[in-house]
């Protein structure tokens, strides 16, 4: 799947969980640019995610993300 | 020595003087400066655990630059895992040895098994739990390539060994070594913005927390708790508040020495009495450390947990929050302490409260809307009660102290004029804080354009303190 194709479908999965229409994702995103991501959603947002693509992340992949760009290469990588 | 102390002011404006004027902004000599103050402020505490603290900086510092060089994923997690478990090795050792020692021979004992048992003589290093987390957070952010690993030992041991911190934090992360990096120069509005911070911390000390310990200390002390049920509730209320004050106090100090020199300290108080849930408490109150456990523990067991749903989630705030109990020591009434607090994060996760971050709605007179009063007085009382399980040497005292309050009649006053004085002085404080809560610290003047007004609001605070201090205390959170 092309990295526009998962940014666009994860950017959904941002709006859905967090509530928010207004998100608008880029690779360089990071959780202080979306007041409702905290280390409390982003693992509602893995878990959607994951359910999404049919994917398990590893612990360390979750924990070392610094931004959306990672997860998505991270996504494409599997 | 305390930051209230004569000693600790001459070393300040010793380091200062030594750290702008004669160092200047070279960087290296600036850091020298602050890692003599360090180990100076350390050693004079006690002697003879400088060699841990340097042999464990010295240990950690080479452990990162191994991680640092190797490319091997299997070694890196290696090397993190004997970093966590050297650090934590320390803490049980020097905090917690005795304690499992003397439990497992009580729960045999229950059991009907006699075990001859012998406690070892332990003294801890003071700061440990600080500097230890420090060393921590370091190898583990290089296994998880957040920080890179160092080369500048003196960067290194200056961040471990910050002389404000050092005792009693805040946790930095280190990130702080950044700023360790660069020289700095003498920037005044900082230095007076930090003078500020740290004069506003030393009223909430000496004028506030300090007068109430007096009030406290006399109820604690008794074998039975006699008090008419009123007096020991305001007791208690009064003992949140001297918590909140005597550390708060502290750490505005710490953040303002930190300023002073040029260096953002992590915040460690964002106004925790206002919280409209305990969720929120939380991120109000120690937070360089429950951001820690959040990130290093309470994060990789919710990850862990993230299939179970709700239950993981509670899962992971409970262990995190026993945790944030038990990191302050060896008794039982932490664990509990920590226990409660995790409980009461349940009917806030299942009700989706928890994820919700909503500001204060204020009405007439900036004073907060009648819910939000509610809120927060329902939230602060719920904090109370879990410090009184705090304060208690045994949970069965914390028990017997709250039955008290009923049995011994909740109206029941008979209140003493040193009551009244902390209760008018508390008012006054939390009026201000109030008032400045979107600010950094209480005494941040940025609106006050007239130097007079300043100058007569500096005076009259060092005034205030002069009248109303009492013999000097040491900070509750030093021994921990």
């Amino acid at each position: 799947m092309e990295k526009n194709q998962i940014m666009a479908e994860v950017q959904e999965i941002f709006r859905d969980v967090l509530d928010n229409e207004d998100i608008v994702l880029s690779n360089e995103t990071v959780a202080d640019d979306i007041e409702e991501w905290d280390s409390l959603t982003h693992i509602q947002l893995v878990v959607a995610v994951e359910k999404h693509f049919k994917i398990k992340f590893t612990s360390k992949e979750i924990l070392m993300w610094k931004n959306v760009g990672e997860m998505i290469d991270c996504i494409a990588a599997k | 020595m305390s930051f209230c102390s004569i000693s600790f002011l001459l070393l300040f404006v010793t380091v200062f003087a030594l750290y702008y004027f004669v160092a200047g902004g070279r960087r290296q000599w600036q850091n020298i400066v602050l890692l003599a103050a360090g180990y100076f402020l350390y050693g004079y505490a006690d002697l003879k655990f400088l060699p841990l603290l340097f042999g464990i900086t010295v240990v950690y510092f080479f452990l990162g630059k191994w991680m640092g060089k190797t490319a091997n994923e299997r070694t890196s997690r290696l090397l993190n895992v004997a970093g966590v478990v050297l650090g934590v090795g320390l803490l049980v050792y020097f905090k917690y040895l005795n304690f499992f020692i003397v439990s497992f021979a009580q729960l045999f004992g229950s059991m009907g098994l006699q075990v001859n048992v012998h406690t070892l003589n332990i003294i801890m290093p003071l700061g440990i739990s600080f500097f230890v987390f420090r060393l921590i957070s370091y190898v583990v952010d290089i296994h998880l390539q957040k920080t890179e690993a160092t080369d500048d030992f003196l960067a290194f041991a200056t961040y471990v060994s910050f002389f404000p911190c050092i005792m009693a934090g805040p946790i930095d992360r280190p990130g702080f070594m950044k700023q360790l990096q660069k020289g700095r120069d003498f920037d005044y509005d900082k230095v007076v913005d930090g003078c500020r911070q740290f004069l506003w911390g030393m009223l909430k000390k000496v004028a506030v927390a300090d007068n109430i310990a007096g009030c406290v200390n006399n109820v604690w002390v008794n074998d039975t708790f006699h008090e008419p049920g009123g007096y020991l509730l305001v007791t208690a209320l009064l003992y949140s508040f001297q918590m909140y004050m005597d550390f708060s106090g502290y750490s505005d100090m710490a953040i303002g020495v930190g300023k002073t020199l040029g260096l953002k300290v992590a915040k460690n108080f964002n106004y925790p009495f206002f919280a409209v849930n305990v969720a929120d408490y939380w991120r109000r109150w120690h937070m360089s450390l429950t951001s820690w456990l959040t990130d290093y523990v309470f994060m990789p067991l919710n990850v862990k947990f993230r299939n179970m749903g709700q239950a993981g989630m509670i899962l992971a705030i409970v262990i995190n929050l026993v945790l944030v109990g038990m990191w302050h020591g060896d008794n039982w009434t932490y664990a509990v302490f920590g226990l409660y607090h995790g409980l009461l994060f349940i009917p806030l996760i299942l009700s989706g409260a928890f994820f919700k971050k909503g500001k204060i709605k204020t009405g007439h007179l900036g004073l907060p809307c009648l819910k939000d009063a509610g809120r927060i007085l329902l939230t602060f009382l719920l904090v109370t009660i879990g410090l009184v399980i705090f304060r208690a040497d045994s949970v069965g005292r914390a028990f017997e102290y709250l039955a008290s309050i009923f049995t011994n009649g909740v109206f029941s006053f008979s209140l003493e004029p040193k009551h009244w004085q902390c209760i008018l002085c508390i008012f006054a404080v939390m009026c201000v804080e109030w008032k400045q809560r979107n600010r950094d610290h209480g005494l941040e003047l940025s609106g006050i354009r007239s130097n007079v007004l300043k100058y007569a609001i500096y005076l009259a605070i060092v005034g205030f303190v002069l009248v109303t201090s009492t013999d000097a205390s040491s900070f509750i959170y030093a021994q921990f």
